[in-house]
């Protein structure tokens, strides 16, 4: 339920004059979309903590920030390239919302498989630009959320990715978005539209990272079709300085026989938002997990939402939390079983840690059930670390500090020890490592 | 090496040990027999130094030092080991990696230098072989759907990688069965040593059977009700606690 809210005069005005962010040659189908969803910004805004869906998380900071566009000539430092990319994928670079040749390589990519940055679509062939037309907004459910129109009336790039038919990709694909020195108090609006046709298979990773201490403000939005009998993992890696703002949206659509694996790492960002949407045609597989590390004041939330909408799909989904300092951790997970998903064999699953008194989690489940032969489970648990365990661990020899950590770190580590790419798992555990630094963990006792 | 003066702990108001004395030397090792509820487990609690009880009276020292005023950790360090009745199970936390963590803590403290990693596994490795573990207890969670005889085997583990000064054993016989009792035995017993003592605490004489102990101590409702060398044991196989019990209360 949206409830009406003014739209900030500083953002409508980007919209009404934003010229930059349009993409070069683009047709006129697309310059309607953007103008209808800018009419839909201007009568909302963006979502208000009035709006159940925003309860948790008030965006106020995001509106008097008053970010604007960023141009495309920004340098990005070797260190800061050196940290976000991962070895053994092919690359496609985005630097402060801008597409980066120099930095991108797609050298020997497997045959069938389009990964194009939508900043050159329209200088691209009439199939490339079909086929961006064809997935366009074709997924989102939800079009009045304030950030989806705003993304949809401003995007200025990134990545269409297309697997042809019975195409197995050799390797993964990382759309790695960086913010630059120069990106500070800027805001990137890049869209990704992922397409996995009939019985190909295919890994996609969404890294974002930035210059640290740097505020600046990335919206993405992320459309995925996943065919019939098509398999698809999709992780992102949101790093961002701790000082950014973060709101992006990853919206699926499952095809029958569909398998489709989702990762949701959030370590970054002071506030970051994180959507997480599925729907589920017959017998496809869905599994959604997710991990948040907040310390400081940082504040993460993640919003999952699957629908199952025809009879014997399977859906998992197990979120991590760790909340340590003031920090403050939203998870609500919404499971939907429509009249028809009979057989349906859904879980979710919620675990979270708190470390400190003055830390914050929220966590609301809400299974809607409306077939009547369904396997649904839910559970969220909020604790501390065990006391039993820290007494062993302390009794062997590792002192407090220690124990807690390595218990933090366990308890967290769980979900990273399911990241099979390796590169991946390392990066991933290099910000697990970082939060930390006490444990004295090494890579070569894991 | 370890000397209880006149202990008296209270647990949520209740008084549960009501002064023990107890005098134990490098070299030695002592059994603390007694029915359940004496408070054999509190005192094996307090040597270890877990929270939750009060001292209300009475002193510990080890090696001339006070326990009391050591934190968990220190104990550890300083020599302290007590081999749990219930060890704990600790998800996502690795075998290997917990005896690292721990024996270089104890390391560090000594101003030792860490180890070296290869040198540590086959050393760790050949003692999972005297205590017939298979290897790949080292990659998996500490104790983490072990069976109880595992978990038993994985804290004598543990010990002979500390090679700590004070083993207090609680409980360690129990849900053993007679092969894993023996392996578990055979392993303490190549720990004695001169300079370690040993605490076995224990409701039966079986495990005496097989490590032969130099003073057996009987604890009933909360004090050493009698002590004596290893043909106790066998006289309380025979006529079981109450004769004690019974002559405390008249």
């Amino acid at each position: 339920m949206s409830v009406t809210h003014l739209p900030n005069t500083h953002y409508a005005g980007l919209l009404a004059t934003a010229t930059t962010s349009k993409i070069e040659a683009e047709a006129d189908w697309l310059t309607s979309l953007r103008e209808r969803a800018a009419a839909e910004f201007n009568v909302a805004g963006f979502p208000s903590p009035r709006d159940e869906e925003w309860r948790y998380t008030n965006i106020s900071a995001i509106e008097k920030s008053q970010f604007s566009l960023s141009e495309k000539t920004a340098e990005v430092e070797q260190a800061l390239l050196d940290e976000a990319l991962l070895d053994d994928c092919y690359h496609l670079v985005f630097v402060d919302g801008h597409y980066q040749p120099k930095h991108s390589s797609l050298t020997g990519l497997t045959g069938g498989v389009t990964v194009l940055p939508l900043s050159e679509v329209f200088t691209a062939g009439k199939e490339q630009q079909d086929l961006f037309k064809s997935l366009l907004d074709s997924v989102i459910e939800e079009h009045a959320q304030g950030f989806i129109n705003f993304n949809t009336a401003l995007f200025s790039d990134g990545a269409l990715v297309c697997i042809a038919e019975n195409t197995v990709v050799d390797k993964p694909i990382q759309l790695a978005f960086i913010s630059s020195q120069d990106g500070a108090l800027k805001l990137s609006n890049c869209r990704n539209l992922i397409y996995a046709m009939a019985s190909s298979k295919a890994t996609v990773f969404e890294t974002y990272t930035g210059v640290a201490d740097s505020c600046y403000l990335t919206d993405v939005v992320t459309e995925v079709v996943v065919e019939p009998n098509a398999n698809l993992t999709h992780s992102r890696l949101q790093a961002e300085s701790l000082k950014a703002y973060h709101i992006g949206g990853v919206y699926t659509r499952l095809e029958n026989n569909a398998i489709f694996q989702q990762n949701n790492y959030t370590f970054g960002a002071v506030l970051s938002r994180a959507e997480i949407h599925a729907n589920l045609s017959e017998a496809s597989d869905c599994t959604l997990d997710g991990l948040y590390i907040g310390c400081d004041h940082q504040h993460m939330d993640n919003h999952t939402r699957v629908h199952h909408n025809q009879p014997h799909a399977v859906s998992n989904e197990f979120y991590k939390g760790v909340m340590d300092d003031k920090a403050r951790g939203v998870f609500q997970g919404r499971i939907v079983v429509a009249e028809d998903a009979q057989k349906t064999d859904a879980t979710m699953n919620n675990r979270n840690l708190l470390l400190s008194e003055r830390a914050e989690i929220d966590t609301k489940p809400q299974l809607e059930i409306y077939a009547d032969d369904v396997k649904c489970a839910h559970g969220v648990t909020v604790g501390q670390l065990d006391d039993t365990a820290i007494f062993y661990l302390r009794s062997r020899g590792a002192d407090e500090q220690m124990a807690e950590n390595m218990l933090t770190f366990a308890f967290a580590n769980e979900m990273v020890e399911r990241i099979s790419f390796k590169p991946l798992r390392f990066k991933v555990l290099d910000q697990l490592l970082k939060r930390f630094p006490q444990a004295g963990m090494k890579k070569e006792w894991l | 090496m370890l000397k209880i003066e006149n202990l008296h702990v209270r647990v949520e108001g209740k008084d549960i040990l009501k002064g023990i004395n107890l005098e134990i030397n490098a070299g030695e090792v002592h059994a603390i027999m007694g029915p359940n509820g004496s408070g054999k487990s509190t005192l094996s609690y307090i040597l270890a130094g877990r929270e939750g009880y009060e001292i209300t009276q009475g002193s510990i020292s080890f090696h001339g030092k006070d326990l009391l005023e050591m934190s968990v950790e220190e104990r550890a360090w300083a020599g302290v080991f007590l081999a749990f009745q219930y060890p704990v199970e600790v998800p996502g936390v690795s075998n290997i990696y917990m005896l690292k963590a721990a024996l270089n803590g104890i390391r560090k403290h000594k101003g030792e230098p860490e180890l070296d990693a290869m040198d540590f596994i086959a050393s760790v490795k050949s003692k999972m072989k005297d205590l017939d573990m298979d290897e790949k207890f080292l990659y998996r969670a500490v104790n983490e759907g072990f069976s109880g005889g595992e978990k038993k085997r994985n804290e004598i583990l543990q010990m002979s990688v500390l090679e700590p000064t004070l083993c207090v054993l609680d409980e360690t016989d129990s849900g053993l069965d007679i092969d894993a009792l023996k392996i578990v035995s055979d392993g303490i017993n190549r720990l004695r040593d001169p300079a370690r003592a040993f605490v076995l605490v224990t409701h039966y004489q079986r495990l005496l059977d097989y490590i032969k102990p130099d003073f057996v101590h009987v604890l009933a409702n909360g004090k050493i009700v009698k002590s004596g060398g290893a043909e106790l044991a066998l006289e309380l196989e025979d006529q079981g606690y109450s004769w004690l019990e019974d002559k405390k209360a008249s």
